[in-house]
């Protein structure tokens, strides 16, 4: 139950920063991908079930909020959180270059998956254009990079406050 | 137990990857779309959200609006249907009057006779070669053993009976085929006199030919001077079969009638001119 109860404020806390606090904390219209942070940490610190399940939650509901293909994200995502999962105790997730190189990883990994399926599932697309990197797109991932050992050092402090209690 | 959990978490793996292609291959479902659309306004009412649920339903909207147009359309499509049928059926209808009447010039006229068309009334089918009743009767000038006979395609009067019982509004006639019924006939062009009798069929029982007449399968029969009722030469039928055997000095014949094919709603009476006077 507690663990539920931690999952779930977790789930809102990620969503609340990536959805509605995100667009306060943005540079130019651009702002990280904190989901996909999330899922990585969750991955490499509590395992592929964790990783995997929130990862879905997250995915599912970013796509309720995308106009793009449905279900497209839970289901990268969902695999996100299976590899960094699987990953868990591979690396010393202290390192701030590890922590880099395993979302630099992710993204790609998610990025490119995504993209797939939207050429594959969205009509009437400009099949050309899904996969060219945009100069937003690039500055959103280099923020991401760039954010992502703040991020794991919050979530550390986080998790070992719960963990503690 | 750490190989359970790891079993455990592949299952889940796959359950939660077959959900998310579920989701994916939904996604052009249009109902799907608008819980999405719903989904999202009850997490973040906003005016955007709104108008994003009106947009989805409003397709749904839309192609209900379609199906009502196309099926209202299919209805006065049905109407008019109907009624490009019943104008063609009362084409058919004048189509038949008018080719009545095309056969109407095409009867040739017989010197100081008179024609009446009178329509069958009834028909018996269990008596169909025995009798018919006719439309018209003494008010028309009709009376007993005047001919009834028919056009053919040739635009030729055949015989098909003689008035037997006449009324004031109709008049039963006995057909050529029927038993009780003898017509003196010959074989055309051989000068071969015989008799044709009805037998209750579609054919005549040509009797009484010559052992020695040359009587062929084809060979035309029509109806000798010797008859009180018919014109000469109107013909009757044609030979189908000749018998091999003889009865004495006669063979026997059958012929096939000629009305039967051409008979339809309406014969032609022939008054002589002199009767009506």
């Amino acid at each position: 139950m507690k663990n539920f109860i931690f999952y779930l404020a977790y789930f809102i806390s990620v969503v609340l920063v990536q959805f509605f606090i995100g667009k306060y904390i943005n540079i130019f219209s651009i702002f990280p991908n904190f989901i996909i942070i999330a899922v990585i940490y969750l991955g490499m610190t509590r395992g592929k079930m964790e990783a995997q399940t929130l990862g879905f939650l997250f995915g599912l509901t970013w796509d309720i909020f995308a106009t793009d293909v449905f279900g497209g994200r839970a289901v990268m995502l969902t695999l996100v959180g299976y590899f960094t999962g699987a990953l868990k105790k591979s690396f010393d997730i202290d390192q701030t270059t590890t922590q880099i190189f395993v979302v630099f990883a992710a993204s790609c990994l998610y990025w490119t998956g995504f993209n797939l399926i939207s050429y594959h599932f969205i009509e009437n697309a400009d099949k050309f254009s899904l996969f060219s990197i945009s100069l937003r797109g690039f500055f959103g991932f280099a923020f991401t990079l760039a954010i992502t050992p703040m991020m794991f050092t919050i979530l550390k402090k986080v998790f070992y406050l719960i963990e503690d209690r | 137990m750490a190989n359970r959990n790891s079993k455990r978490t592949n299952l889940v793996f796959v359950i939660l990857l077959l959900a998310g292609a579920f989701l994916v291959f939904l996604q052009p479902v249009v109902s799907v779309r608008i819980i999405k659309a719903l989904v999202y306004y009850m997490i973040y009412p906003s005016v955007s959200a709104a108008n994003m649920v009106i947009i989805k339903t409003g397709d749904v909207a839309d192609n209900i609006k379609s199906m009502v147009y196309v099926h209202q359309e299919n209805l006065k499509y049905k109407q008019e249907n109907q009624q490009l049928i019943d104008k063609l059926r009362h084409y058919d209808a004048m189509s038949v009057q008018y080719n009545k009447l095309i056969d109407l010039i095409r009867v040739p006229s017989v010197q100081f006779t008179r024609m009446v068309f009178a329509s069958i009334s009834v028909r018996e089918p269990n008596e169909w070669y025995q009798w018919i009743i006719i439309s018209k009767g003494k008010n028309d000038g009709f009376y007993d053993e005047l001919p009834l006979e028919v056009l053919t395609k040739d635009g030729q009067l055949c015989a098909v009976g003689r008035i037997v019982e006449t009324y004031d509004g109709s008049a039963k006639a006995a057909l050529i085929t029927n038993v009780l019924s003898v017509v003196p006939v010959k074989i055309k062009n051989k000068n071969i006199n015989c008799l044709a009798e009805g037998t209750n069929t579609r054919t005549l029982k040509i009797t009484y030919i010559p052992f020695n007449a040359d009587v062929r399968e084809g060979d035309e029969v029509v109806v000798s001077g010797l008859s009180s009722v018919f014109s000469e030469e109107t013909p009757v039928g044609v030979i189908r079969s000749v018998s091999k055997g003889q009865t004495v000095d006669f063979k026997t014949a059958t012929a096939e009638i000629y009305f039967e094919s051409n008979i339809s709603q309406e014969v032609i009476v022939l008054i002589p001119d002199k009767e009506i006077k």
